[in-house]
């Protein structure tokens, strides 16, 4: 995908990508005439399909670490099979990193984004008993289950997940 | 206004860079490797993983250092018919060292990753609604990783273990434009030969792979107390088809529930059970696998 200005017929380049919000992941654009700036919003499917293609925008100068897209992306796997200390870090990514080689790994900056929605956000508190039915669903689908209903609590601004708010995020679900 | 091709570059992503040095580095690793193989056949049910996991093991057994790659992400069996799961994934700086079987037939599979027998492989999403979007690419970058970030070594053959599909070769050898050949499996049925010959054309016609030739799994059934074979499936002619594709016929292996059993004790049937009609079978088998790679050389 290629971006040209308009206003100068000028290819864009890419200034910076930030981290996903709801599963959409933003890219930022810039004229180096006009320095006029364009945001490219992608839907969370379009961000998944860059995940998985195991790229990052901006560019990507270091070696990725071995396994570095099953690590980052694998849901349910065996303890201690994706740690080691080649685990990708980075957590944003600029033009001006990409060209003096530094870090802006576009796989590393939605898996922290994912990963942080797995741990629990600053924002939003789990009662013991919302804690207790989260653990009651099924492995395999409980990081999932657990990022769609913190999305919901954020959409309605609520900072407290109980039981009632697990509810209405189901019917919210359709489940 | 410019266009597509009037514009030097992506804006400095460089994607499609990104991914010819992705399948670079698949190149590099695979330099140590002399012959990769994979097994196919399009159809489900015939024994592809069963013969990949003897296949290696006779080979290893004639003396050949052997590596397994288990392509089936979803559905992986190889790391339990070899006898390798629960093995420690181990990271070095250089890759992920693959799991070792007993008789030294190095594996990788998706197996080795999952927490339990139950879990299946799900992606981290933000949903998993409409995932049919995406899940196929990452299926496909997990086994570019698995071929370029496993340290293999030195190895005679890399077996690739591939799932049900007539798609699967062409993505195959979409990462992997040097394969060295196929052994295709059919079962000596009209059904499944109806799939195998898509996969032949695909395979020999289409993308000009080399076919080291076909295999009949499940040929007949032996009768362990008088010795008389009796046909499984006698609908298929699978000698006449290799004829037809002007491939080589590697053989016919016969049914034996002891291979099944050897599989999920995570024994090498053709060592447990040497000298059984099967297991000469594979072996004569995995000779012709040799001979063809020897006449190229």
């Amino acid at each position: 995908m290629k971006f040209l200005c308009l206003e100068c017929n000028t290819a864009m380049k890419f200034k910076e990508s930030k981290t996903p919000e709801g599963g959409s992941l933003t890219a930022i654009f810039e004229c180096p005439d006009c320095f006029g700036e364009i945001a490219m919003h992608m839907n969370p499917w379009e961000t998944q399909m860059l995940k998985s293609l195991d790229v990052q925008l901006g560019g990507k100068s270091e070696t990725a670490p071995p396994m570095q897209m099953v690590r980052s992306f694998l849901s349910d796997h065996k303890e201690g099979t994706l740690s080691s200390s080649h685990t990708p870090q980075p957590t944003s990514s600029t033009a001006s990193e990409s060209e003096e080689g530094g870090k802006c790994p576009f796989t590393s900056v939605v898996a922290d984004a994912f990963q942080a929605q797995e741990s629990e956000p600053a924002d939003l508190v789990w009662t013991e008993e919302a804690k207790d039915r989260l653990n009651r669903i099924p492995s395999f689908v409980q990081s999932m289950a657990k990022a769609g209903i913190e999305e919901f609590a954020r959409e309605k601004g609520i900072a407290k997940i109980t039981g009632e708010v697990m509810d209405a995020a189901r019917g919210n679900f359709g489940m | 206004m410019k266009t597509y091709n009037d514009l030097p570059n992506d804006g400095g992503s460089d994607i499609a860079g990104q991914v010819t040095r992705q399948l670079s580095r698949l190149e590099e690793r695979l330099k140590s490797v002399r012959h990769t193989v994979a097994i196919m056949s399009g159809k489900g049910g015939v024994g592809k993983s069963s013969i990949t996991a003897n296949l290696a093991s006779t080979l290893a057994m004639r003396g050949n250092s052997v590596g397994v790659l288990d392509a089936d992400i979803n559905g992986p069996s190889i790391a339990k018919m070899i006898g390798v799961r629960g093995a420690k994934v181990d990271y070095g700086a250089n890759g992920v060292k693959p799991a070792v079987s007993p008789l030294g037939v190095r594996v990788m599979s998706m197996d080795l990753f999952l927490k339990d027998d139950e879990t299946p492989v799900l992606w981290e999403a933000q949903t998993q609604k409409d995932a049919f979007t995406w899940r196929g690419t990452m299926e496909i970058s997990a086994l570019r990783e698995f071929l370029s970030d496993t340290e293999w070594g030195v190895l005679d053959y890399l077996l690739i273990d591939l799932p049900p599909g007539t798609d699967r070769l062409p993505n195959l050898v979409d990462l992997l434009p040097s394969l060295g050949g196929t052994v295709v499996i059919t079962i000596p049925s009209g059904i499944s030969q109806l799939v195998v010959k898509k996969s032949l054309t695909m395979a020999k016609k289409l993308l000009n792979t080399p076919v080291i030739g076909l295999v009949e799994n499940m040929t007949a059934y032996v009768c362990a107390d008088c010795g008389r074979a009796e046909d499984m499936f006698p609908s298929g002619n699978t000698e006449e088809m290799a004829r037809q594709f002007e491939v080589p016929f590697l053989g016919k292996i016969p049914f034996d529930p002891r291979l099944s059993m050897a599989a999920d004790n995570g024994n090498a049937f053709v060592e447990e059970y040497a000298g059984t009609p099967a297991s000469r079978s594979i072996t004569k088998i995995a000779q012709k696998t040799e001979s063809f790679f020897n006449r190229k050389i």
